[in-house]
């Protein structure tokens, strides 16, 4: 178990570092920063200091280490479009997305995994059949076709929820959240619903599936020819051999939500972190980009070190495998 | 005559395949007396293990039960309630799978499936039903007993994970086992191991054994009265030594032939019955053994010879055997 978790959390911390490396050439190669900084008519003089000031003269691997030594420190450089310092404007953004893709997991794992065990189970019945139906129709249409046609029934035709933007937040030191207002989950339920659609019809056929093909195995028909009540097989012994896909699933979701909530957080005007980086891509504010990719790598990594980590809880058999 | 503790009478079960409706079993009928070990015997696609399931009601679709009556102690097991039936499950009737790789679940501890199938059939504490839990793994032959309850499947050998099975099928006290290729599955030196068990605890206990098996090595040691299956009929039943000596059915006594046997002079005789069992639904008219049968005659291919009794022994066949096969 511990050799388990170490050589797991020694792989996060080689790829994160790998990362930030293909983000350090992206600031470091593409567009010149010289240019931004420089006024046009800058003596050739100043371009010499500002080059040693930067520390453009030294070689490429050293200013990755300065630029790692930097980032630790909390440096994360400074935003070509605002001139604010990167931390900030991701700090600023970071509550809005994370809060918007808890709720949206939230609703996924409510809904989907309900939803999903009930098909397994009677998968012939005309219920199952209904869910499936509106399965299908989840994966197929795009987000923010789902979002706009929220939009159009709950905010324009029945005027029960706003289109845009988080609401009322309130600051609770260096996170604001919407959580604590009415007008706060007012708003984050569209997008939160847009967002979840995919994950819970994707969650239900995962599930489904699994269900079934475990439903079929010797070790069920041993545990129902025990009288082993059927509540404790399919809830129990059969979920329990299907939650490893689906953990491992749910994680990449979620990362998927934090990471690439641009489409929705477009829709519904949402203030995060996929607008800003909408916005930065526009304007080609490479330090903003470089640093969000940085950021999307590691919540991936971090979720699914976090995955990772649980296997062994659900099935003992991972710490075998060699 | 005690009264039988298991009774089959006419049961068959059948196979739905689009609009065909496929016999898998047909009229079978035996009865198992308090403590009696029959033994079930046949090739692959006789039938044996369907008999084991359809007594409670285990058959996967599209196999289906469509006449018969099954009684165990005087009960009725063929139109209970489904809830009467899961207590009859585990219960009264414990059942013994054939591969121990497959049937123990790989992600809930031994410990777990014995406790929720204890406490499913016995009102018993938690504490209680982790000490009957203990107790019958000791009872199986596996060292360590309370450490095992923390393992998993995978950190016990296919020779151990049979012992669980085993203590699994009996763990809540069954009237009757329904052992179905218990050996099959494992290596030949742990198979001897597992039958001793077998017996020990039939004999510690006094439950009554339905053993399925392929193999003539396995009736020999352990049943009292052997059913023998051919294409979804019984051909015979006999007691285990009558079987042996003096078989009535020309298939019993084929497949007696057919174990391999050592000569006067050091050779490994193979006599092979001629020809294959027929499958599902390629049922010859008349008797299913006369395309292989070398006693075949006319009415064995019109008409399907009844099980009768005579002497010790019941067959199926209208030119049965008359030697014996001990000088």
């Amino acid at each position: 178990m511990l050799t388990y978790t170490a050589s797991r959390i020694g792989q996060t911390i080689i790829v994160l570092l790998i990362i930030s490396f293909i983000a350090f050439l992206l600031v470091a190669n593409l567009g010149d920063p010289l240019s931004a900084l420089l006024s046009a008519d800058a003596t050739v003089a100043e371009r010499a200091a500002l080059i040693k000031q930067l520390g453009l003269e030294q070689p490429m691997l050293s200013r990755f280490a300065s630029f790692l030594t930097n980032f630790l420190q909390g440096d994360l450089g400074t935003s070509y479009r605002t001139q604010e310092p990167v931390a900030k404007l991701i700090v600023e953004r970071l509550p809005a997305t994370v809060e918007l893709a808890f709720v949206s997991l939230i609703f996924t794992i409510f809904v989907g995994i309900p939803a999903g065990i009930f098909c397994g189970v009677n998968p012939k019945s005309p219920i199952s059949r209904g869910i499936m139906l509106f399965s299908i129709t989840g994966i197929t249409l795009p987000n923010f076709v789902v979002g706009i046609a929220l939009i159009a029934v709950f905010s324009v035709q029945l005027a029960i929820l706003p289109s845009f933007g988080r609401g009322e937040t309130v600051s609770l030191g260096f996170w604001s959240t919407g959580l604590l207002t009415v007008s706060g989950w007012q708003a984050i339920i569209l997008p939160a619903i847009t967002l979840s659609t995919f994950q819970i019809t994707f969650i239900i056929r995962m599930l489904r599936t699994q269900l079934m093909e475990v439903g079929q195995s010797e070790h069920i028909r041993f545990a129902r020819a025990r009288g082993v009540p059927e509540t404790t097989i399919w809830f129990h012994y059969a979920v329990k051999n299907t939650l490893l896909p689906v953990i491992t699933m749910l994680g990449l979701q979620l990362g998927n939500i934090i990471a690439f909530s641009v489409v929705t957080e477009n829709v519904f005007a949402w203030p995060g972190l996929g607008s800003l980086f909408l916005q930065s891509i526009q304007a080609a504010d490479i330090p903003v980009i470089a640093i969000y990719l940085i950021f999307v790598g590691a919540v991936f990594m971090i979720i699914n070190l976090a995955v990772e980590l649980s296997y062994p809880l659900i099935d003992p058999r991972v710490l075998r495998r060699k | 005559m005690s009264m039988p503790l298991l009774e089959v009478k006419d049961l068959t079960v059948t196979l739905s395949r689009q609009d065909r409706q496929i016999m898998a079993l047909d009229n079978v009928s035996f009865s198992i007396k308090p403590g009696e070990v029959l033994g079930i015997v046949g090739e692959s696609g006789a039938g044996k293990s369907i008999t084991g399931a359809a007594i409670i009601n285990l058959l996967v679709p599209p196999l289906r039960r469509t006449s018969g009556i099954i009684t165990l102690a005087g009960e009725r097991l063929d139109t209970l309630s489904p809830r009467a039936l899961r207590s009859v499950r585990g219960g009264r009737i414990g059942f013994v799978f054939q591969d121990p790789m497959t049937s123990l679940n790989p992600v809930i501890t031994i410990g777990r499936q014995l406790i929720d199938t204890i406490r499913t059939h016995l009102r018993l504490g938690r504490d209680q039903a982790r000490r009957k839990a203990i107790d019958w793994l000791d009872r199986v032959g596996l060292p360590n007993p309370d450490l095992t309850l923390d393992r998993y499947p995978h950190q016990l050998s296919g020779g151990m994970r049979q012992r669980v099975v085993i203590a699994l099928a009996l763990c809540a006290d069954p009237v009757l086992l329904i052992a179905d290729e218990p050996t099959t599955a494992l290596d030949v030196s742990v198979q001897a191991h597992i039958l001793q068990l077998l017996r020990d605890l039939h004999r510690e206990s006094g439950t009554s054994m339905l053993l399925i098996t392929h193999d003539l090595g396995v009736i020999a040691k352990m049943a009292d009265t052997v059913a023998v299956f051919y294409a979804g009929r019984v051909a015979e039943i006999s007691p285990v030594k009558e079987l042996f000596t003096r078989p009535r059915h020309p298939y019993t006594e084929g497949l007696i032939r057919a174990t391999p046997a050592l000569t006067a002079a050091g050779e490994i005789q193979l006599n092979p019955i001629a020809g294959a069992m027929p499958g599902l639904g390629a049922l010859p008219n008349g008797c299913g053994f006369n395309p292989r049968c070398p006693k075949a005659q006319d009415d064995c291919r019109t008409i399907v010879p009844p099980l009768t009794q005579q002497d010790l022994s019941a067959f199926a066949c209208f030119h049965p055997l008359e030697r014996s096969l001990v000088q």
